[in-house]
């Protein structure tokens, strides 16, 4: 099965990916659709982050397909992945240099034409006064927002973020959750995964949860008990298979 | 490939890696040989029997100590910083980022060899630059011969020794295993000169080549530098190619 369809900016079909131990990611079918943002949220070792991992190629997957924009990865051309930006377990950013130099070497890496894009992402994530830090000084929640701006600087239309939040103060969630509004308000499809439950309440069109290396369901956000429903769903999940 | 080169020289010379080792390596050769110029200008009777036949006070052997300080110092240098350019990528956590690029990782693993490369021919024009000018300021005596010549031959060819250390960092996904090859390496090559196959065994071709003035590795063991350099290329652009993020 392919979708042809450019609106599906992400699209995981059937994508299973075993380790040795067992654990892995089992038959995961996926969507990110432009325009909106999908939550994936799960327990530790649930398998979220070893998902985003195959959906970026950083895993080839066992079986199943994985498409950006409509085209398999497994033979897209190095240049199609301009569209995506990234941050997966750690953020792009290099020690030796100051924020501003990581963000313009990360341009130049991802082929960004924008020659004010340094300028308007460190405005807009709130960089400013350490644009000329190196980042070796840095907290790790402003190495985050780094991170952060490098994944975000050259308007993707594919997003992909592995606990976004992490180490950030509150004041650098709400930069972000604003950068990706005004993503999807571009038409990107972003995809984030969290263990902040009221976050991604707040922040996403539809939440998947993932128990075991599966998708095992869907929570709508906006819910009151969200952390309830989650945990139900989990239990579930996991009676069901020590079922099986 | 432009853009990564330019990325990858940038992060090279700004790191302290990158300077640390610069200065180690001009400073360190430098320093070793004027040592034991003066302990052979003194007449150090100690310092004269360990340099044997080496007359330091002379461009002939000032040089010719330069070439056997290089020949293990330079490439221990270059290949603790070659590692650490591969694998911190690793211990950093920064391999992540280098995926999903519109540069492909096989460019980014040719670029970084290429600023390598030319980070350390700039070392290496410094640090004969440096020792010619000891010289000149030591006031040696004899002609200057061919000395820095070899010197700066070695330095060269010593770049293309060290490549395999890219390789085993890689797939050791470690800074300790890249060292860890450096000094195999090294080993290896005092091994092989000791068991008479110096020559032939290419990695340590170069600095027998430069120590003994050509007598002791011919141009053909030399020139097999070039292909097994390219072998060890090739291979660690493909692993960087086919790289998986699976441990």
């Amino acid at each position: 099965m392919t979708s042809k369809n450019p609106q599906i900016r992400i699209a995981a079909q059937e994508v299973t990916r075993q380790f040795a131990n067992g654990s892995g990611v089992f038959a995961a079918d996926l969507k990110v659709h432009a325009g909106e943002i999908v939550a994936l949220i799960g327990l530790n070792g649930a398998g979220k982050t070893t998902l985003m991992k195959l959906l970026l190629g950083m895993l080839k997957p066992d079986s199943g397909n994985v498409e950006i924009n409509g085209r398999n990865i497994s033979s897209m051309p190095a240049a199609d992945w301009k569209v995506v930006g990234h941050v997966i377990e750690y953020p792009l950013a290099y020690p030796e240099l100051t924020v501003r130099q990581n963000l313009q070497l990360v341009s130049r890496l991802r082929d960004s034409n924008d020659p004010h894009g340094t300028d308007v992402i460190i405005k807009e994530l709130s960089l400013g006064m350490y644009a000329d830090r190196g980042v070796r000084s840095l907290s790790l929640g402003n190495r985050q927002r780094v991170g952060l701006a490098s994944a975000l600087m050259h308007h993707p239309e594919v997003v992909v973020l592995d606990e976004p939040t992490n180490s950030l103060d509150p004041a650098g969630v709400i930069a972000l959750r604003d950068a990706l509004h005004r993503c999807v308000a571009r038409g990107a499809g972003v995809l984030v995964s969290s263990h902040h439950l009221d976050e991604v309440s707040r922040l996403a069109n539809r939440i998947l949860v993932m128990n075991g290396g599966r998708i095992i369901g869907q929570l709508p956000p906006g819910e009151a008990n969200l952390e309830h429903a989650f945990f139900e769903l989990v239990r579930q999940d996991d009676e069901e298979r020590n079922k099986s | 490939m432009r853009q990564a080169f330019i990325v990858e020289f940038s992060k090279l010379v700004r790191s302290r890696v990158g300077k640390i080792g610069a200065t180690v390596l001009i400073a360190g050769v430098s320093l070793v040989c004027v040592a034991m110029y003066l302990g052979a200008h003194s007449g150090d009777p100690q310092v004269v029997a360990k340099l044997g036949s080496i007359d330091p006070t002379t461009w002939f052997g000032f040089f010719n100590m330069a070439i056997q300080v290089t020949g293990t110092g330079g490439l221990l240098g270059f290949g603790v910083v070659l590692a650490w350019q591969f694998a911190r990528e690793f211990s950093d956590g920064t391999i992540t980022g280098l995926f999903a690029l519109p540069v492909s990782r096989m460019q980014i693993a040719f670029a970084k060899l290429a600023a390598f490369s030319l980070w350390a021919t700039l070392v290496s024009i410094l640090l004969v630059a440096t020792l010619t000018l000891v010289a000149f300021g030591l006031q040696l005596s004899g002609d200057i011969g061919t000395g820095v010549f070899r010197e700066f031959l070695l330095c060269l060819m010593s770049i293309l020794v060290a490549l395999p250390v890219a390789l085993v960092a890689t797939l050791g996904r470690s800074i300790l295993a890249g060292v860890g090859a450096v000094i195999g390496l090294v080993v290896v090559a005092q091994i092989a000169v000791i068991m008479g196959a110096g020559g032939w065994y290419t990695l340590a071709a170069p600095a027998l080549w430069a120590i003994s003035e050509g007598e002791k590795a011919s141009p053909l063991q030399l020139s097999l530098l070039f292909p097994v350099a390219g072998v060890f290329i090739v291979l660690t652009g493909w692993v960087w190619r086919t790289l998986q993020l699976d441990r």
